[in-house]
């Protein structure tokens, strides 16, 4: 019998940590090969599936933070039953760590874009020998959307991190404004050993770019994150499509020198 | 030695008495106002032999020939006769004109020969209550329009007809689009609502304009095999009490309408004032007389309506009432 | 080499036939087209050939025999899953050649890009095509400058006339299967049978050869864009487009039971591109005809090898807002030469 790439398989919730309100990472049971990047298509039955991409990797978990934002989210977040979530995948290509080891590595993440990238700050906070250099950026609309917190602690420990916010109220005491701000300061020793990666909403991606470019990053330095809509997974759906490019088979993850030409 | 013309006739063969002593119109019905386009010839060399080259274009779908002079009517109805056989109008006595002018030619929007939102030939129904009607002098109005956007005014008349028809739907070809939902909200009455990303109609709401069919991108809604109509009654205008017309029957069929139309004629014979100005009483200040309980006993005799056909159980009329 | 027989045998055959096969093939629906008092040719299973449309192209084209608007993927209970059945009977699609053509651009997407797809492959590897010639040219069809008004990759091809019908059978399969449903090599006349076809069509499209990520800018989107109300008939109608949406839905009368479905698609229309949180691509109906036109004439061959447009003309005759994709693609091409 052939192969039914549609049906999603049962995977039990371990954990759940919430972050804030509307976004909690679900720590799912999964044996398999998976990649910081990739991504899996959650489901409730009766109400959709939405694509989630990994949050993180453990021995036999991975984890998918999820953002309350939508009809399938929603019943994730209220209505999954029997401490099973219905899964499949993972699908797209993922961040390969070996572009980043022993190079200076700098990661811009906005939002939720954190998610995809997380595997890959982990990685790197917890062998911080392997690169030359480990900073990074996140950016966050204000002091209750921030995710990971204690994974920041973490970090905070082991790598460079500007923990930064859009507007914050009067009396906050962390870092504020975009990211785009820290990147003109950001301690970039030698442009074409350092590797940048960008994921986040579409105009922070854009002005990320041209700002790290201005640094003197040379394109194929720069890592980039595409968010579309991926329905299958597949390469069937057809909605993720750019140019001839499937997001969800070819992507999410593309070197800049090929995503630049990714126009929607 | 002055002219000597029944006025009286001559009105019922269909020319105008002008307000120029002498001088009258000839007046030339086009049921449903649909003609070949060789009649416009016909009518512009009688305009030119006998009018004084000036024709108007009637509110009722006809052609108005001014300017004749009265003494030439005979003429003028042998220049006549070749229009009235091409328009197939019933006719008693060759080469003598209309033969009546009471009963009003018959209206009609240009329906679904061209138009997009016509749900039936207008000008195919319009001719076959012509046949029915024709030739008659009480004073009926009767009009056709292609669908409830009522673009032919129909409910400005004793009978209105409004083509309908009843939206199915194949939900294994709906593609959850919603064009129907946003067409019909946006050009009709909000009928419809998606559910389950299925369509929901308000059977209630739904007027039957067929929007959501034109919509429609995948054939997932067609129209009803059956054509159906909204009939519409005594609508009129005038110096007593002008009003629209209310519905009366709605997802009718036509066989049921064009008896009801011939049912009415008979009502009125029975029920018409003789006193009346000119011997002619109009029919909406008969029903007004004689209430509508009556009428519609008269009106549904022998008719056999569809299962799914609604009747309103008492129509009432409003309008402005110059008259009380 | 093909047979001559008479249409009543042809008939019987083909009666005979859907014991084995369901038969799909263009029909009339009258009264079923967008206007009042007007038609509409599409596909469904038909019992025998007086039911099919041989004259004219189809409104909508054969992908629906093989990918069905709505298509069941699963239905789900409390817990469980279950994959609805597929017909034991063989397929049979009538169809032309620029149709055929097509077939090759569907299985390009569904059985090559990314995992083989379990529910178009299970219906594909049922069915059989059966060729249906053009006696002339349709109206707005450009299949010859296409290269996709000849096929010879077909099961079958069979011309029907009013006393006589024509077959030619490469597949050996299908013949058997004629055979044992009473086609009599012995008993009908054998003759040299080979499908006609269209060598000219009354619109010539000539395809830009040096469209890039450039074309973008090109103020033909907006000309055009602004005139597109985003209906996606195009898409609907197009042989070639696969899109798809997923939806889940629960039943009415028992909310914990419920199916996952595939609908068709169509990147004209709103909500294509919209991701969780309201986040939305090509807003602009401009660029959603961009898009489209790209597609059929650019990254598709760039992914594959060759166009994915097959010239059959279908997206000009049903455009309510008369957009000529084929006139799009002429300037296109046009102001390449420049």
């Amino acid at each position: 019998m052939m192969k039914n790439e549609y049906i999603p398989f049962p995977s039990q919730v371990k954990k759940i940590i919430r972050h804030t309100d509307i976004e909690y990472t679900f720590r799912m049971e999964f044996t398999g090969e998976v990649k910081p990047g990739q991504f899996f298509e959650v489901s409730i039955p009766r109400y959709g599936e939405a694509p989630i991409s990994v949050s993180g990797i453990g021995p036999d978990t991975i984890d998918l933070t999820i953002r309350k934002v939508g009809k399938v989210t929603n019943q994730i977040f209220e209505n999954f039953e029997g401490n099973h979530l219905l899964i499949r995948g993972p699908y797209g290509n993922g961040f390969d760590i070996e572009n980043y080891k022993n190079k200076e590595l700098f990661i811009i993440a906005g939002g939720t874009g954190l998610s995809p990238v997380k595997g890959i700050v982990d990685y790197f906070s917890s062998h911080p020998g392997e690169a030359a250099d480990t900073t990074l950026i996140a950016g966050f609309k204000s002091p209750d959307d921030i995710l990971f917190k204690q994974d920041f602690e973490q970090w905070e420990k082991n790598i460079r991190v500007i923990k930064t916010v859009d507007s914050a109220p009067d009396g906050y005491q962390g870092q504020t404004g975009m990211v785009t701000k820290y990147i003109p300061d950001l301690p970039v020793k030698n442009p074409d050993n350092a590797v940048f990666i960008i994921v986040g909403p579409p105009a922070m991606m854009k002005f990320t770019v041209i700002e790290v470019q201005k640094r003197g990053i040379p394109e194929q330095n720069i890592w980039i994150s595409y968010e579309r809509k991926m329905c299958c997974g597949l390469g069937k759906c057809g909605h993720c499509k750019m140019d001839s490019t499937y997001i969800c088979l070819d992507g999410p993850v593309f070197n800049y020198k090929e995503g630049k030409n990714l126009i929607d | 030695m002055g002219l000597d013309i029944n006025t009286k006739k001559a009105k019922k063969n269909a020319f105008r008495i002008s307000k120029e002593r002498g001088i009258g119109a000839s007046r030339i019905r086009v049921p449903g106002g649909y003609l070949k386009a060789e009649i416009l010839g016909m009518v512009q060399e009688i305009a030119e032999k006998y009018g004084n080259g000036i024709v108007h274009l009637t509110t009722r779908q006809g052609f108005e020939i001014e300017g004749i002079r009265l003494e030439d009517m005979d003429a003028i109805n042998q220049m006549l006769q070749p229009i009235i056989e091409l328009l197939d109008i019933n006719q008693p006595e060759k080469g003598a004109g209309y033969s009546s002018s009471g009963t009003r030619n018959i209206t009609a929007c240009i329906g679904n020969n061209v138009c997009p939102f016509a749900n039936y030939n207008t000008t195919a129904f319009a001719k076959r209550v012509e046949k029915e009607i024709f030739p008659n002098d009480l004073h009926f109005k009767v009009a056709f329009t292609g669908c409830p956007n009522d673009c032919g005014k129909v409910r400005l008349h004793d009978f209105g007809i409004i083509g309908m028809t009843m939206p199915r739907y194949d939900p294994g070809r709906c593609v959850s689009c919603q064009a129907c939902v946003k067409g019909c909200k946006g050009l009709s009455v909000d009928a419809l609502r998606m559910e389950n990303d299925k369509i929901i109609r308000d059977e209630e709401k739904c007027v039957g304009c067929g929007v959501c069919i034109t919509k429609c991108p995948t054939r997932a809604f067609t129209r009803s095999r059956q054509k159906y109509y909204r009939l519409t009654l005594m609508g009129r205008t005038g110096k007593k009490n002008p009003r629209l017309g209310e519905d009366f029957l709605i997802w009718a069929d036509e066989d049921s309408i064009v008896k009801i139309i011939l049912n009415t004629y008979r009502f009125v014979k029975e029920y018409m004032n003789p006193g009346a100005p000119g011997g002619k009483e109009h029919i909406g200040y008969i029903i007004d007389r004689v209430g509508f309980e009556e009428y519609k006993k008269w009106a549904l005799e022998g008719v056999e309506l569809l299962p799914e056909t609604k009747v309103k159980e008492c129509v009432y009329w409003s309008g402005i009432h110059f008259d009380r | 080499m093909g047979y001559q027989l008479p249409r009543k045998t042809a008939d019987t055959l083909f009666c005979r036939l859907r014991e084995h096969y369901e038969i799909f093939a263009p029909k009339l629906f009258a009264g079923d087209g967008c206007f009042s008092d007007t038609d509409v040719i599409r596909y469904d299973k038909v019992s025998s050939l007086d039911e099919i449309e041989f004259d004219r192209r189809s409104d909508y084209s054969f992908k629906e025999a093989l990918f069905a608007v709505n298509e069941t993927l699963f239905y789900f209970t409390e817990n469980e899953t279950t994959i609805p059945s597929c017909t034991d009977k063989k397929l049979l699609i009538f169809l032309k050649s620029c149709d055929l053509h097509a077939l090759k651009r569907l299985d390009a997407i569904y059985l090559e890009n990314g995992p083989e797809d379990f529910y178009y492959k299970r219906l594909r590897e049922k069915a059989c095509f059966v060729l249906m010639d053009c006696g002339e040219t349709c109206d707005t069809g450009f299949c010859a400058g296409m290269g996709t008004n000849r096929s010879d990759n077909y099961d079958l091809y069979l011309k029907c006339g009013e006393e006589t019908v024509w077959i030619d059978c490469p597949s050996e399969e299908l013949l058997s299967d004629l055979k044992e449903a009473g086609l009599n090599e012995a008993g009908e006349t054998a003759c040299a049978v080979t499908p006609n076809y269209v060598t000219q069509n009354k619109e010539t499209v000539t395809l830009p050869k040096k469209l890039s990520v450039e074309s973008f800018d090109n103020p033909l989107w907006e000309a055009y864009g602004s005139r597109c109300i985003g209906c996606g008939r195009c898409n609907f109608v197009c042989p070639t487009c696969t899109c798809f949406t997923m939806q889940d839905i629960h039943y009415r009368d028992n909310e914990n039971v419920g199916e996952r479905r595939r609908v068709w698609a169509s990147c004209q229309v709103d909500g294509y591109t919209d991701i969780a949180g309201g986040g939305s691509f090509r807003q602009k109906q401009s660029d959603r005809l961009r898009f489209k036109v790209m597609h059929k004439i650019y990254d598709f061959e760039k992914r594959f090898g060759y166009p994915m447009c097959v010239g059959c003309g279908r997206c000009d005759a049903v455009c309510p807002e008369y957009i000529s994709y084929a006139n799009l693609v002429n300037q296109l091409a046009e102001e390449d030469a420049k």
